[in-house]
């Protein structure tokens, strides 16, 4: 019997997503993910001055901060032919690591661990056995048993307490939880050493783009002026700063989010069969070390691959109208060119029309038009986007860094190649990234000192910043990474105005409906087929969607048979 | 309203029409509005002083925005004591003489319209105060006057201890709490002020050069100069002047 | 495995189970005190406060927002973010670290509103889309409006998080086509704490929820509801660059030879002097630094409609009405310009319509000049 369930919202994510999901014989048969908020930003940008729009469309998400303002720089730039000074190009690299730093470690503890780590089953650890493992896994310091012994009696009198806070209603007790209390302790201490952690990571941004989140970007370079021989530039102690605080990040990522990453997987290597989905990855490439125009520099090789078909990379262009395009069939928007038009970006409508049914409802209407999120198609075919697609992609290139860390990681968890294709491997390649990401930003840094010794001391290219300057028509795209997956801003500048702008951010790629073919995009492609324990309590449900780390707001339904919504589910 | 020819020449009369503080209070005016202007545009767009100086060897626009704050205050202390002067002075500084409160008073209005804006007329119009479209003029300048006065102290409200600029702060809300619209508006306002210094100017020197009657000197010294029958109506005018503003005071 | 407490313990109580000594205690009560500013005096207060008062429950929503708010809270260096979910309120619920999802997390927020009516705290971040009945954003089947007005229907008070819950941010710039509305223009009667800025400065944030805790009341207000203990100064009377501005010193364009010095950003469009914020003097995360530090102007970004008053690069706004380009100098200088053209045009045809009476005088005047 089929039966249909809905958890909604789903929480530790950005945004607000809704996913439906058939259940057949203890699967999903189908799932269905919907978009529910819009802002429409596309619109407000309209007749706006392009050097604002990095402000405008950094407010995209908070979470992933950073991303959308880089694009969108970039995009602009691309289109007046701004070539940025090399020291704004290693700041912007430095940032851009230590938000993949940042981002990947938060995702890892505070959006992605309540699925694995069983925080009420920690209470039972003991604390002497909890420190033996911590140090056989890590030389972290903070390890002793008087440490966890600490954190477990303020842990049990907070729950006795009653006031469970943001840990009620946790699938705590679920069969699905499979970690010895010990293992479960050690995730509640990092959890909150990683709280405390992320705001130290994130000063990078503050010294370069004066805060965090949402640090500040320029269209030509960055606004941080180099000036080693003033109080108020970016100085010797501030340049120090920067490498101190990197060089912490990097000790916590090797000897913290690694180690808990490698002793947590054994407990779940059935996810390494689990939420493979489409099989098919893209990524635009990123971090160049030799300008944003020579993509064959960038340290994330970018391409496509299809079909697990790792020996054949595809190459991608974003300016070519027939590769990218998005497609509305199942979205609540309309084209003047009819439901089934799928248009290139930079000639890309975001004309919004809701058809669901009014709230409150109980479903959406899966048959017909059910999210806000447009569906974005490379040459016709749904790709996966994010750090799985970029490890793959680096792996099938060829890349050494790539190739070392992937084999070392698959050797020591004793798996095929092909568990990489999985919920597992997505969350894995969060961590084997992260590990690249925390060795590469030491490198510019140390490359950013060297062009400063060398006198260069460029910062913002402002010879075209006067919009006299410009042309009268110029289209631009601007393309990132971001740590969800690959990101672009397409611009089309009118008479020193935005004439257009389209945004297609990773969660798009992964999270949106079906297209005008009814071929499924990621999120639903990898929730079908996932088994689920108890229709009640759908953690299943949770750990695939978050292994994608959604950037946007989510709720998960089930149906029965007859479309009747039957599950809600109950408090603990 | 005399029309003139060439055999029938002028019998001009001298008659005191700006008393002391009338014209004291026009010049005070005049150097505050010019400072304001300059100092406010360049407080909207300063000028680039590249130099090595140190900050604290100079105060050039810490000075600028003193002046304006200064000025501000003469400004608006000036232009209350114009308003009080309106009913206590004589009577070409009367009140009346701004707002439009009978028919005769937009019939001049079209008068002068006619002659002296679209030169309909090959003749000159003869008044003796402010004629009756510029007293209009000003009353619009005095509503001017109150838009500055009430959107700039309630952007220098936060920047003073003194409670008077305190009395302006409900201007902010009336912009919805948007001090960037206040300010906006306070910087456009500024425009209408240059805008209206040119015209009042030239139309000082159109006066003096079309009618010969005293126009710009009047403001200096307080006389202008009149003809014989525009003088009789107006000696009437001034009668029937007193009278109503004793009975005003009377009752 | 919830159930209501019959005695919920004081902060006080639960750091002496956790082995504090009182000593330990008044030392945190004078960091704290330290920290807001307080007299000898009022540390007793703090201490007070503290020993009386168990976990205040709160309910944060998220509507149209970016999360930046939740980041931006969760930066917070003191008190830290763990601090605070653990010892000092209980988050019951919040989408972005809650651990229940769908319909647990929903029964979560309900159990807080029954069983603490008209006690919990409602945080909102987030503007509310009102245009076509709300579909623009739903959570759990219901849209931001309803949940809202259910929410805040038994809240002891309402934080609003940031400039979208506060003045709309920018999915209200314009055309606002989703009819974003900031969160005190729907609901009425419940004191609203304004805590605006994209996002606000974590400490600042940390800072509020400290003070209705602490304190057990709502922090002064500024007359727009914003907290005048982080709001009641400009950025640019409290920013170090102040010398430079007083001086006439600017940056005339990014990274010139002024940039490189720290001269004032002024003309590269910095909004410091409309803006309240406590950027100058708190800083951000952990007083690291603040955009106008690091070369940057700061663009007014706890300011109402801030982001239709731009172009961020320049000091005067576009003026409304004419437009996207113009601003009150270009259409102060064509005024100008048609005026004087109208002048010059009024003196030429002077000269031809009044020919006559002007030769009249001068010949009355030669005529008076003979006879002498």
């Amino acid at each position: 019997m089929a039966e249909r369930i809905v958890v909604d919202p789903v929480t530790r994510i950005e945004g607000h997503l809704r996913i439906e999901a058939e259940i057949k014989d203890g699967k999903i048969s189908e799932a269905y993910s919907s978009g529910t908020m819009v802002r429409l930003l596309e619109e407000i940008l309209k007749g706006r001055d392009p050097r604002d729009a990095w402000a405008f469309v950094g407010r995209v998400c908070g979470v992933c901060t950073t991303v959308h303002s880089l694009a969108s720089c970039r995009a602009v730039e691309d289109a007046l032919g701004i070539v940025i000074p090399p020291n704004a190009e290693l700041v912007r690299n430095i940032m851009y690591c230590t938000q993949y730093m940042h981002d990947h470690v938060v995702h890892f503890y505070h959006l992605h661990a309540l699925d694995w780590v069983d925080v009420v089953s920690a209470l039972k650890a003991d604390p002497k056995k909890t420190s033996e493992i911590a140090q056989s896994i890590s030389n972290w310091p903070k390890s002793s048993p008087g440490y966890f012994s600490d954190l477990q009696k303020r842990l049990t009198t907070f729950v006795e307490s009653g006031q469970l806070g943001i840990f009620a209603n946790g699938y705590w007790g679920h069969p699905a939880y499979k970690l010895p209390p010990e293992v479960n302790l050690i995730g509640v201490a990092h959890y909150l050493e990683a709280l405390e952690w992320q705001k130290e990571i994130v000063k990078v941004h503050t010294i370069f783009g004066g805060k965090n989140p949402h640090p500040n970007y320029l269209v030509g370079g960055m606004a941080c002026a180099i000036g080693l021989d003033d109080v108020s530039g970016i100085n010797a102690e501030r340049l120090a700063y920067v490498e101190q605080l990197l060089k912490n990040a990097k000790d916590f990522i090797n000897q913290v989010y690694i180690p808990d990453l490698l002793a947590v997987a054994p407990y779940y290597l059935d996810w390494g069969a689990i939420g493979g989905g489409l099989g098919s990855y893209m990524s635009y490439g990123d971090l160049p070390t030799n300008g944003y125009n020579d993509p064959s520099s960038f340290k994330f090789p970018s391409g496509v691959i299809l079909n697990k078909d790792i020996a054949n990379v595809q190459d991608v262009d974003l300016r070519n109208d027939t590769e990218v395009q998005e497609f509305i069939k199942r979205s609540w928007y309309e084209y003047d060119g009819g439901e089934d038009a799928g248009l290139h970006p930079w000639a890309g409508e975001s004309r919004v029309k809701y058809t669901g049914p009014k709230p409150p409802y109980e479903h959406l209407n899966v048959n017909e038009k059910y999210s806000y999120l447009k569906t974005p198609r490379w040459k016709g075919n749904a790709v996966e986007v994010g750090p799985l697609a970029r490890v793959l992609i680096g792996y099938a290139r060829g890349r050494e860094d790539f190739k070392a860390v992937v084999d070392s990681t698959l050797a020591k968890l004793n798996v095929p190649v092909g568990a990489l294709f999985s919920t597992l491997g997505r969350t894995a390649a969060r961590g084997l990234e992260s590990i690249l990401v925390a060795d590469w930003a030491l490198e510019f840094y140390d490359s950013l000192i060297l062009n400063l010794k060398n006198g260069d001391t460029r910062m913002a290219e402002m010879e075209k910043f006067n919009p006299a300057k410009w042309e009268k028509t110029a289209k631009g795209v601007g393309h990132t990474e971001a740590p969800r997956g690959a990101l672009a801003h397409w611009i089309v500048i009118e008479d020193t105005k935005i004439k257009n702008y389209q945004l297609v951010v990773p969660t798009t790629w992964n999270a949106s409906p079906r297209d005008p073919n009814g071929n499924m995009s990621a999120y639903e492609a990898a929730l079908k087929d996932t088994p689920i324990a108890d229709p009640e309590q759908p953690v299943e449900i949770l750990r695939t969607v978050h292994s994608f780390d959604p950037c946007l707001a989510c709720a998960v339904h089930v149906y029965d048979e007859d479309g009747k919504h039957v599950s809600r589910v109950k408090v603990l | 309203m005399a029309s003139i020819t060439h055999s029938s020449p002028h019998k001009l009369r001298r008659v005191f029409v700006w008393q002391l503080p009338v014209r004291v209070y026009h010049w005070l005016n005049a150097l505050a509005i010019v400072a304001l202007c300059i100092t406010g545009y360049f407080i909207g767009n300063p000028p680039a002083l590249l130099s090595g100086a140190e900050a604290s060897d100079r105060y050039l626009f810490g000075w600028i925005r003193f002046v304006h704050f200064v000025a501000a205050y003469i400004f608006f202390f000036n232009f209350l004591f114009r308003i009080y002067w309106g009913f206590v002075g004589n009577k070409y500084a009367d009140w009346k003489n701004f707002i439009p409160t009978n028919k005769k008073f937009f019939q001049e209005i079209w008068q002068v319209l006619s002659i002296d804006i679209f030169l309909k007329k090959n003749k000159e119009h003869m008044s003796v105060g402010h004629n009756a479209l510029a007293g209009l003029v000003y009353f619009f300048t005095f509503i001017a006057f109150m838009v500055q006065c009430i959107t700039g102290f309630a952007l220098y409200a936060n920047m003073s201890d003194w409670w008077f600029a305190d009395l302006f702060i409900w201007a902010s809300w009336l912009f919805g709490h948007d001090d960037f619209a206040l300010r906006n508006w306070h910087h456009a306002t500024m425009w209408f002020f240059i805008v209206f210094a040119m015209v009042h100017v030239y139309l000082v020197f159109y006066h003096d050069y079309v009618e010969g009657r005293g126009e710009t000197s009047s403001i200096v010294g307080g006389w202008k100069f009149i003809d014989e029958e525009a003088f009789h109506k107006d000696q009437q005018d001034t009668a029937e002047w007193e009278v109503k503003k004793k009975g005003r005071a009377i009752r | 495995m919830i159930s209501k407490p019959t005695h919920r313990p004081t902060y006080y109580e639960e750091l002496r189970q956790k082995g504090y000594s009182r000593r330990d205690f008044m030392k945190f009560c004078s960091m704290i005190g330290a920290y807001l500013g307080l007299e000898a005096s009022g540390i007793a207060q703090v201490a007070n406060a503290l020993q009386k008062t168990s976990r205040v429950p709160v309910i944060w929503l998220h509507f149209q927002e970016c999360t930046c708010c939740s980041e931006s809270f969760i930066r917070s260096s003191h008190p830290i973010v763990a601090d605070i979910i653990l010892d000092k309120i209980s988050l019951d619920y919040t989408e972005t670290l809650m651990a229940a999802s769908g319909h647990q997390a929903e029964a979560a927020m309900h159990k807080t509103m029954q069983d603490f009516n008209g006690e919990y705290i409602l945080c909102v971040e987030g503007s509310v889309p009102t245009a076509e009945d709300g579909v623009y954003c739903c959570i759990g089947g219901k849209s931001a409006m309803q949940i809202l007005d259910e929410a805040a229907a038994g809240a002891k008070a309402i934080i609003a998080w940031g400039s979208c819950a506060c003045n709309g941010c920018v999915q209200a710039a314009k055309p606002n086509p989703t009819r974003a509305t900031p969160i005190h223009k729907l609901v009425k009667g419940k004191p609203i704490i304004k805590v605006p800025g994209c996002p606000p400065i974590g400490e600042v944030m940390a800072g509020v929820i400290v003070h209705v805790i602490t304190f057990g009341r709502l922090p002064e207000l500024d007359r727009v509801g914003r907290p005048k203990a982080f709001y009641s100064k400009r950025v640019h009377d409290t920013c170090y660059r102040r010398p430079f501005y007083d001086a006439g010193l600017f940056v005339e364009t990014f990274d010139d030879e002024n940039a490189q010095k720290g001269y004032c950003l002024y003309k590269v469009g910095c909004k410091g002097p409309m803006t309240y914020n406590a950027c100058g003097v708190t800083k951000w995360n952990n007083g690291t630094s603040y955009p106008i530090q690091s070369g940057h102007g700061c663009f007014g970004c706890s300011e109402e409609n801030f982001w239709d008053n731009g172009p961020i690069y320049r000091q005067m706004a576009n003026f409304p009405g004419f437009g996207i380009e113009a601003d009150a100098d270009k259409i102060g200088m064509v005024a100008a310009g048609a005026t004087a053209v109208g002048i010059a045009a009024h003196a030429i045809a002077t000269n031809f319509r009044k020919a006559k009476l002007i030769d009249d005088l001068i010949h009355e005047g030669k005529d008076a000049e003979k006879e002498l």
